[in-house]
């Protein structure tokens, strides 16, 4: 541009004037228009655990609806299904245990017969069956149990009463159960039942883009915006994250743990996640996380292979049908499908990591 | 330069303060912490700046404080003290809560690293 001046610079002046001021009222027009997409956090205290609802971009009234909507089944749900509190499925388990069978509603019997498939799909490791063993080593209550480890001789009894979910009988409305020793205990399934029914929720209130995650287990539908959501795992180990994966469409992401409840006695950590081969808390690995459509198949399934340790994990995943596993063992080390390495970026230094072969 | 040219400066320097506030005034680093009773948002504050909070609940009253990005509860008037012990949460998508008390937090940002944490 010149320096000096010419009869058309009064003229240019008024002209880029001109434009300038219109490019920024066109500018606050464009933003003041298009509203931001936002992203709402919805907390409920339900199902004895905080249920947090990240939602992107949906109407407030869809989002009282859903919230509302949730509260109320979910504490439909923990009513029905408390494994120690009075609840419809305590009076199946009384009925159970005087050799009578129990009249259950079709919710009920979809709930159960679909615990059976898995429990027979886990080769027994998802034991719903076992509520007496849990119930042995002090985890139906609220607290963590202060020990001592019950008695070794207890136990093996206990175990060789062999409850199973295939001893459960179904008619129309009624099931009945062969062996009087089984007592239903639906903790590693109710959850991510829970969650399923959640995320319907959201959907029939129109809300898209949405996480459920219940005290830590999740599923999650749409997107956040223009990106997947981004699911944070942390670390089994200790503080901090461990690793994230992308979700988008719908996804479960759910994990087991050691450290999840447990009690010290006299140097030794007893979990609650107990084997029910042996009776007593799994010792093999320290995590593992599961990714599947269905959270009640994902729950049940990250308790099957937290049960199968490092050793075996593979070969009841395959039998389950799980194709992204990811399990911490107790050296910290890693072992994957290879589905779940090509989504899995860990956080920081890379740790230790197995990678088994996917099926063919 | 011309007029015109300083026009075009002055007007460009004029809109950047809008465009900043715009684009980065919700997704600063640390984000913000969320503070809820009963499932509903009673604050919203940058975790930039360090302060406490002092929440009621059903129960009485929670202590929450943030501090060089990080926030936590420091005390609730409940028995076991499980949202105390939770600890410090930075990350985008963690949460706490004292249940029976009702006061939760959530760390959320338009910019976080992670939309929710699974564990």
């Amino acid at each position: 541009m010149t320096t000096g001046t010419s009869p058309m610079t009064a003229n240019r002046v008024t002209q880029v004037f001109r434009c300038a001021v219109s490019l920024l009222a066109a500018a606050l027009i464009v933003t003041a228009c298009s509203h931001r997409p936002h992203e709402h956090h919805e907390q409920l205290v339900v199902f004895g655990t905080l249920v947090d609802i990240t939602i992107f971009d949906a109407d407030d009234e869809s989002i009282a609806r859903a919230s509302a909507g949730i509260t109320a089944d979910l504490n439909r749900l923990h009513r029905t299904w408390h494994a120690w509190e009075t609840s419809t499925l305590t009076a199946i388990n009384d009925r159970f245990a005087h050799g009578e069978g129990a009249i259950v509603d079709a919710e009920g019997m979809r709930i159960l017969r679909r615990a059976q498939e898995l429990s027979i799909a886990s080769g027994g490791l998802f034991n719903p069956a076992v509520g007496k063993l849990i119930e042995l080593w002090g985890f139906h209550q609220d607290d963590a149990p202060k020990g001592p480890p019950p008695p070794a001789e207890v136990v093996a009894e206990l175990v060789a009463k062999n409850p199973q979910m295939s001893d459960l009988t179904f008619s129309d409305t009624a099931v009945t159960s062969s062996n009087p020793d089984v007592q239903l205990d639906l903790g590693a399934f109710a959850k991510g039942y829970a969650v399923d029914r959640a995320i319907g929720i959201v959907r029939a209130a129109g809300i898209e883009n949405a996480i459920v995650n219940a005290g830590g287990d999740l599923r999650a539908i749409g997107h956040h915006g223009g990106r997947p959501w981004r699911i944070g795992i942390r670390n089994p180990g200790g503080p901090g994250i461990l690793a994230s994966v992308e979700v988008t469409g719908d996804e479960s992401v759910f994990t087991s743990g050691t450290y999840e409840r447990y009690f010290d006695y006299e140097g030794t950590r007893y979990s609650h996640i107990i084997d029910p081969r042996s009776g007593y808390p799994a010792d093999g690995a320290t995590s593992v996380t599961v990714i599947h459509t269905n959270g009640a198949t994902a729950d049940a399934a990250a308790t099957a292979l937290l049960v199968a340790g490092p050793e075996h994990w593979a070969n009841v995943a395959r039998q389950m049908g799980i194709e992204n596993v990811m399990l911490v063992d107790k050296g910290n080390n890693i072992h994957m499908t290879l589905k779940m390495a090509q989504r899995v970026q860990f956080e920081g230094e890379a740790p230790s990591v197995v990678i088994v072969a996917d099926p063919p | 330069m011309t007029r015109a040219d300083w026009v075009i400066v002055i007007s460009a320097v004029a809109l950047l303060p809008f465009l900043y506030a715009l684009y980065w005034g919700n997704a600063a680093p640390g984000d913000r912490v969320l503070v809820l009773v009963n499932g509903k948002e009673v604050l919203a504050a940058s975790l930039a700046t360090d302060q406490e909070f002092a929440v009621d609940g059903p129960l009485g009253t929670s202590h929450i404080k943030v501090h060089g990005g990080q926030v936590r509860f420091t005390d609730s008037p409940c028995a076991n003290k499980l949202c105390v012990h939770t600890g410090w949460l930075h990350h985008g998508g963690e949460f706490a809560a004292c249940l029976p008390n009702r006061v939760s937090l959530v760390v959320s940002g338009l910019n976080n690293r992670y939309d929710t944490i699974n564990f």
